[in-house]
């Protein structure tokens, strides 16, 4: 049973679900300690219990400790490698993201027995969690070159602090994942500012796209107002998309990149703006294919295939404490090369 | 961990928002759909309470606590409550819906949320809770500090079970008492009988100066009663002197006739000063002669003669004093079998018995046990200035033994009190716990088993037999006897008893004879079937 300190790094949620997601694929069987341990509220909170609930329903694994505000679990895995896919449901209480949910169990059904339909319920775009544009847009297109098929639709977005979000995921598995290399970026292919404002004045979306025009000198074409009314509550977010070519040495073509600025209460369209379109200029200026957050995400599925190679713009701390998760499980080489203002390259091999 | 389970008002002005029923509404912070939007306490169960006039709210708000929190599940209760400012509508309405909620303690928790309603319904939820109605704690919500977050803002459990509150519900139960009483006007008897009794004694009290005579086993009330016919004699103004109060029981033998005629000085050996006594003490007031069937027999006459011509003898005087009084006589005895015994005046029976009641034992009047319980404990709190309070598991668990079969209350009220006296002291911080009412019916059963034992011991003769009868027997006889007696009564014939008296011999007689065998054996007594059998009390 491997032992894993919660509190290490980052020490936030995300060690959780990945020690999930991989206790589920390497059939390993995990004790994940000091579970938030430095946060305000330490232990599980209701999003988490879900996330554990979730690879539960998904693996059959035997767990201990799943309550609120736990520091402690247990996840036995019972039959290792007997994921089997099929029809899931999941709802996250308090507008809590659907997209770590799946990011917890989507690894594991990717390399199920069978394909999995699965459906979740609650906030589809939230702070401080990948929102459904950058995993439509940017990650799944990305790991689809890995081999799996998988597809995400957005029944209907839901936005803290109201929820009421719907998306279905179809995930076709593969018995094993390819070797991906992006550490180039091509030409710009295509670039898009789409501004949603759901039960909110489109006027908010104008001002959004306004910045958009005037710091990244974006094409009116690509500006695009989205206005949505079937959510419960209020919400905005701003997604601005980058697609490039791979380049001449590319190797693994091409790449979308997403960036976000999130709207909320008391904050006004301008500020939201300018945080997805500075994400987008450093990520311009720096020239690598992938962003931090995309690295992020890239870095379980590679370390699943065994093999690649990515470039991307600085490491984070949640990739570092990523990285140090993945060598517990995996019997695998990651290693990392800073190149300064040219970014850093990730290797697994 | 115990399923958690909130129920509250839905706040018809802070539940519904700003926005009214617009997404805008998220942006404000509504109490209800904010219990259950914390990251770190899931609700599983919320049990709304509103007006029918709210319905439309109602829904939304329970949409939108599905919507954040799907494992709630959402129960909506409507309650008539036309004026929501009105105490008396208000408590009545929550105390129904608190007495008829099926409460699982041992598988739930259960919070009640204060923070929505009007202030009148927050007072009485929290009553309601203080008093244990709602076996639950309190919870109390309020406003994220950045408003228009979305945020769910605070929460906060208050229980009122802690000691540290206790000090602070002991304040607030004075004001407790008084709403209650105010709510229930006074605490009601409910036994229809008994109820039915005291009318017609206020009645034949205010109509009559007769003597009356009260009837009923010891403890059932009868001095508490006389009490009551005396003030309310006094109200309205029959009489104007003291009550004066005796035992007959404690007067017994020599100083019996000066204790109540009073005697001169000089009378006898040591009677060194002048006694007036206590009929001439009552003059112009009530005597109240308590266990009136331990009266001796000289006694008996001079009483007799002071009731029907208010004048009497005092010991060693030769001229006769007056004196006027309404005369009230207890007695747990049958004083018609004492006649027939020659232990009592026949004559005087007839005079004192004009106006009998009988008052029941706590043992038949099992439904006014509950308010007697509640009406010790403030009796006790007026007398020794400390509020003591059941909490609610404890309050049914001794109501449950109380009202039982089990429960034989033989000394009646005098055990009642004595029961809630000793509770009271064993309580802690003011609360009677089920640790206390556990030891406590284990005393009751323990006193009740030997009071049992000794009764049919010697019980039995003294109600057929006098004094000189059971002297004159052997010991060999009494025990035999007792034996017969209790049989008899337990039979519904004198055959039955025979059958019971001798199964074994009649298996090997030709001829069946039983109850001639018994009536003979009786006769030798100077008893018969009807005579056993008519004695049958308790004694």
């Amino acid at each position: 049973m491997q032992t894993i300190d919660g509190s290490q790094g980052e020490g936030g949620g995300q060690i959780l679900r990945s020690s999930l997601a991989f206790a589920m694929v390497t059939g390993q069987s995990c004790r994940i300690e000091n579970i938030r341990a430095g946060r305000k509220k330490p232990g599980l909170m209701r999003q988490h219990l879900t996330a554990v609930r979730a690879a539960q329903a998904v693996s059959g694994a035997t767990v201990v400790g799943d309550e609120i505000g736990s520091t402690q679990i247990e996840f036995a895995v019972e039959n290792p490698g007997r994921v089997s896919g099929g029809e899931y449901h999941f709802s996250i209480g308090t507008a809590g993201s659907t997209t770590l949910v799946l990011q917890t169990v989507l690894p594991a059904l990717m390399l199920a027995d069978g394909p999995s339909v699965v459906v979740l319920e609650g906030g589809t775009h939230n702070p401080f969690a990948p929102p459904f544009d950058f995993l439509v847009r940017a990650f799944l297109p990305a790991l689809e070159k890995m081999g799996p098929k998988v597809r995400a639709t957005l029944d209907r977005p839901g936005f803290y602090p109201a929820g009421g979000g719907r998306l279905s995921v179809t995930i076709e598995p593969v018995k094993k994942l390819g070797v991906m290399e992006w550490l180039e970026r091509g030409e710009t292919v295509r670039r898009s500012a789409t501004a949603t404002v759901a039960n909110l004045s489109r006027e908010i979306a104008e001002r959004e796209l306004k910045v958009v025009r005037k710091k990244l000198n974006w094409a009116d074409e690509c500006l695009v107002v989205n206005e949505v009314c079937d959510t419960p509550g209020p919400g905005n977010i701003l997604t601005l998309e980058v697609e490039s070519d791979g380049g001449e040495s590319g190797g693994g073509g091409g790449i979308c990149e997403v960036f976000t600025g999130f709207g909320e209460m008391n904050r006004p369209a301008e500020v939201v703006a300018k945080q997805a379109v500075q994400a987008c200029q450093r990520y311009l200026s720096c020239g690598v294919p992938v962003g931090e957050y995309l690295a992020d995400q890239l870095l379980l599925p590679m370390a699943i295939a065994g093999g690649g190679a990515f470039r991307c713009v600085r490491l984070t701390r949640h990739t570092q404490t990523h990285i140090e998760l993945v060598q517990k499980f995996l019997d695998c080489q990651i290693t990392t090369e800073s190149h300064g203002r040219d970014g850093v390259i990730v290797r697994v091999s | 961990m115990l399923k958690q389970i909130v129920i509250g008002l839905l706040g018809p002005t802070l539940d519904r928002g700003m926005a009214g029923d617009g997404p805008d509404r998220w942006g404000s912070w509504r109490p209800t759909v904010s219990v259950c939007q914390h990251d770190d306490w899931v609700v599983d169960q919320f049990d709304m309470i509103y007006q029918p006039k709210f319905q439309k709210l109602a829904n939304q708000v329970a949409d939108d606590i599905r919507s954040v929190s799907p494992e709630t599940d959402v129960r909506l209760h409507t309650v008539e409550m036309d004026d929501a400012w009105d105490f008396e509508g208000v408590f009545a309405t929550l105390y129904d819906f608190a007495t008829s909620y099926p409460f699982d303690t041992d598988n739930c928790e259960y919070q009640v949320h204060i923070t929505t309603g009007t202030h009148v319904a927050q007072i009485c939820l929290f009553l309601l809770t203080e008093s244990r109605h709602f076996p639950a704690k309190l919870l109390q919500t309020s406003p994220p500090r950045r408003k228009n977050s979305g945020q769910p803002g605070q929460l906060k459990t208050i229980d009122l079970d802690l000691s540290r509150y206790d000090q602070l519900a002991q304040r607030f139960g004075l004001e407790q008492t008084r709403s209650l009483e105010f709510l229930k006007s006074g605490i009601p008897t409910r036994n229809a009988a008994f109820n039915r009794t005291i009318e017609q004694i206020e009645h034949v009290a205010i109509q009559s100066t007769d003597p009356i005579l009260i009837t009923g086993p010891t403890g059932a009330g009868k001095s508490q009663l006389a009490r009551r016919v005396y003030q309310l004699k006094k109200q309205r103004r029959q009489l104007d002197g003291p009550l004066v109060e005796v035992n007959c029981a404690t007067i017994r033998g020599d100083t019996a006739m000066s204790t109540l005629f009073g005697h001169t000085k000089g009378a006898f050996t040591g009677a060194v000063t002048a006694r007036k006594g206590l009929l001439t003490e009552a003059n112009g007031g009530m005597l109240f002669l308590d266990e009136v069937g331990e009266l001796g027999m000289d006694e008996q006459t001079m009483l007799l003669r002071a009731i029907e011509e208010k004048r009497f003898l005092a010991v060693g005087a030769d001229k006769e004093s007056a004196s006027d009084f309404q005369l009230t006589c207890g007695t747990n005895r049958n004083l018609l079998a004492d006649v027939a015994n020659g232990r009592f005046r026949e004559d005087l029976l007839a005079r004192i018995n004009l106006w009998s009641f009988q008052l029941p034992g706590l043992a038949q009047r099992r439904d006014d046990i509950e308010p007697n319980v509640q009406y010790e404990l403030e009796q006790l709190a007026r007398h020794t200035g400390q509020q003591v309070r059941f909490n609610a598991e404890a309050r049914r668990h001794f109501l449950k033994f109380a009202i039982s079969s089990d429960a034989r209350w033989s000394a009646n009220f005098r055990d009642l009190n004595a029961a809630m006296r000793r509770m009271a002291i064993m309580a802690t911080a003011g609360r009677i716990t089920i640790d206390v009412v556990d030891d406590e019916i284990n005393r009751l059963r323990r006193a009740w088993t030997s009071i049992e034992n000794s009764e049919n011991d010697n019980c039995d003769l003294q109600s057929i037999l006098n004094d000189q009868q059971i002297e004159a027997l052997d010991l060999f006889d009494v025990a035999q006897l007792q034996t017969v007696i209790r049989t008899c009564r337990q039979s519904s014939n004198l055959s039955e008893a025979g059958r019971k008296l001798f199964a074994e011999s009649r298996k090997h007689r030709k001829t069946l004879n039983d109850a001639d065998r018994l009536r003979k054996y009786l006769a030798k007594f100077k008893l018969d079937w009807a005579s056993v059998k008519k004695q049958n009390q308790p004694c």
